[in-house]
């Protein structure tokens, strides 16, 4: 049965064992719910899809791939969610999966379309299609950073995380992954403003 | 350019898209298709919360016209009534109370819930000799804890407090469902409309006025775990009716515990 995320919330916090005990995992109800009802994915889905999207949309410029690699990430997240120990944080199990999602598309060959804003015809469409280049530089300076680096751009910038929910997903510190991350961006305003 | 333009460069790069609402439902019904094609794993001991929910759906498939037989056009106003019950307009308080038998031991849920985003609730349910009360506003989730008189309250910040519409996520989770008007029952003298659903719950609603009556839904052992919905009402939204959807309203005398926000988003 779907249950919205407000239900769900409410209704692990009545189920939750101790309340008072920390959450090491702050979608640990949800994913308990959709292990025992499939259709409560949905609502780890509603959670995560933008995030996700701006992960894979970060480091893959064609909107259209993007939809498909977002689309995959669910998929599998869906059809492997029994697999999910709890080890760690679904959040970061799920980045996993969108990274080697991301990685499989970047080994296969380029395929370019317009992105759909710029191939619309409106009056501003010079102005987006100059958008649409100068978006198409960042990403190739994106692409030359390794894929560790892109990783953590990309949970950034892209799925928009905090530091610490950074350094949960890849084991570190959030002043560790501070650091790293400004480091990245640093490498990357270096190599975009002298290529500008 | 600076560091800081840079950063939102690349928030603009992977930022939303005018078009993203279709992808979301798109990727949204494919999980719904792939769902529908596993396995069930409900554990028995669990009451299956919401009516609402269920009727959403049938909801959700009235409104894309998805009725099951071939569209028949008595089913479809059947359907587009039941649509329009579980349609409540803002400025209301929706309150509904559901009871079963789960393995022989009583069991009920109990919730109001506002329409007004961020749609707060307050949630009551027992299962047996276990009774657990909670609620959520958008800003912060509770619980009370009845044997120490104490709501324990965690307060949230940025995105992590952003609540949806319930309706409006069932619609759009089952977008490509189907539901279907299986007929007409009269159960405990009520006159029904039987109502199939595509996960495999069955609803039943009042024919006078298309509220939720009963609930089957399937478990994983076979056997059907009905919910009889005893109330299904709105309430106006008044001050006094707010205090409904509050935990600290209804236990005054309790003592309130609060944990610290999580950090915000952009950390």
């Amino acid at each position: 049965m779907v249950e919205d995320d407000l239900l769900m919330e409410v209704r692990a916090l009545l189920e939750a064992p101790a309340l008072r005990a920390p959450t090491a995992d702050p979608d640990a109800a949800l994913v308990a719910a959709a292990r025992d009802e499939p259709q409560a994915f949905l609502a780890l889905y509603d959670r995560y899809f933008d995030r996700v999207l701006g992960y894979v949309r970060l480091r893959i410029r064609d909107d259209f791939i993007c939809e498909d690699v977002a689309s995959t990430v669910f998929t599998t997240a869906l059809a492997q969610l029994g697999r999910f120990r709890g080890d760690g944080t679904f959040a970061g199990w799920l980045f996993q999966i969108a990274r080697n999602a991301v990685r499989d598309v970047q080994r296969r060959p380029a395929a370019t379309h317009l992105p759909r804003d710029a191939a619309s015809f409106e009056p501003d469409v010079e102005e987006r299609f100059l958008a649409f280049e100068r978006a198409a530089h960042l990403h190739t300076q994106i692409r030359l950073l390794t894929p560790r680096q892109q990783h953590l751009l990309g949970l950034r910038y892209g799925a928009g995380l905090a530091f610490d929910e950074i350094g949960a997903i890849v084991g570190t510190t959030p002043g560790t992954a501070r650091v790293r991350v400004h480091r990245i961006l640093e490498d990357l305003r270096r190599r975009y403003s002298d290529d500008d | 350019m600076t560091t800081e333009e840079l950063e939102r460069e690349l928030m603009t790069l992977a930022g939303p898209r005018p078009d993203d609402e279709r992808a979301r439902l798109t990727i949204r019904a494919t999980l719904v298709e792939h769902i529908g094609t596993r396995p069930q794993h409900r554990r028995r001991s669990r009451l299956a919360l919401g009516a609402a929910a269920v009727a959403a759906a049938a909801l959700a498939a009235a409104i894309l016209g998805l009725v099951g037989s071939g569209g028949p056009s008595a089913d479809a106003a059947i359907l587009a009534d039941v649509s329009r019950v579980l349609s409540p307009p803002p400025n209301l308080i929706v309150h509904v109370h559901e009871t079963g038998q789960v393995d022989g031991a009583p069991v009920s849920a109990e919730w109001w819930q506002e329409t007004n985003a961020p749609y707060a609730m307050r949630l009551i349910k027992s299962n047996g000799d276990y009774v657990g009360e909670g609620s959520a506003d958008g800003t912060t989730t509770s619980r009370y804890d009845a044997a120490t008189n104490t709501i324990s309250q965690r307060s949230s910040s940025g995105s992590d407090t952003t609540l949806i519409d319930p309706i409006e996520t069932v619609r759009a989770a089952l977008q490509n469902g189907t539901a279907q008007v299986s007929g007409t029952v009269t159960i405990d003298g009520r006159s029904l409309y039987k109502i199939e659903l595509p996960n495999g719950v069955v609803g039943y609603f009042d024919r006078t006025d298309y509220r939720p009556a009963l609930l089957d839904n399937p478990q994983g052992d076979g056997s059907i775990v009905r919910t009889r919905v005893l109330t299904y009402e709105e309430l106006p939204l008044t001050p006094q009716n707010e205090q409904l959807v509050s935990l600290t309203a209804q236990h005054p005398d309790a003592r309130v515990e609060t944990s610290p926000a999580p950090p915000d988003k952009r950390g």
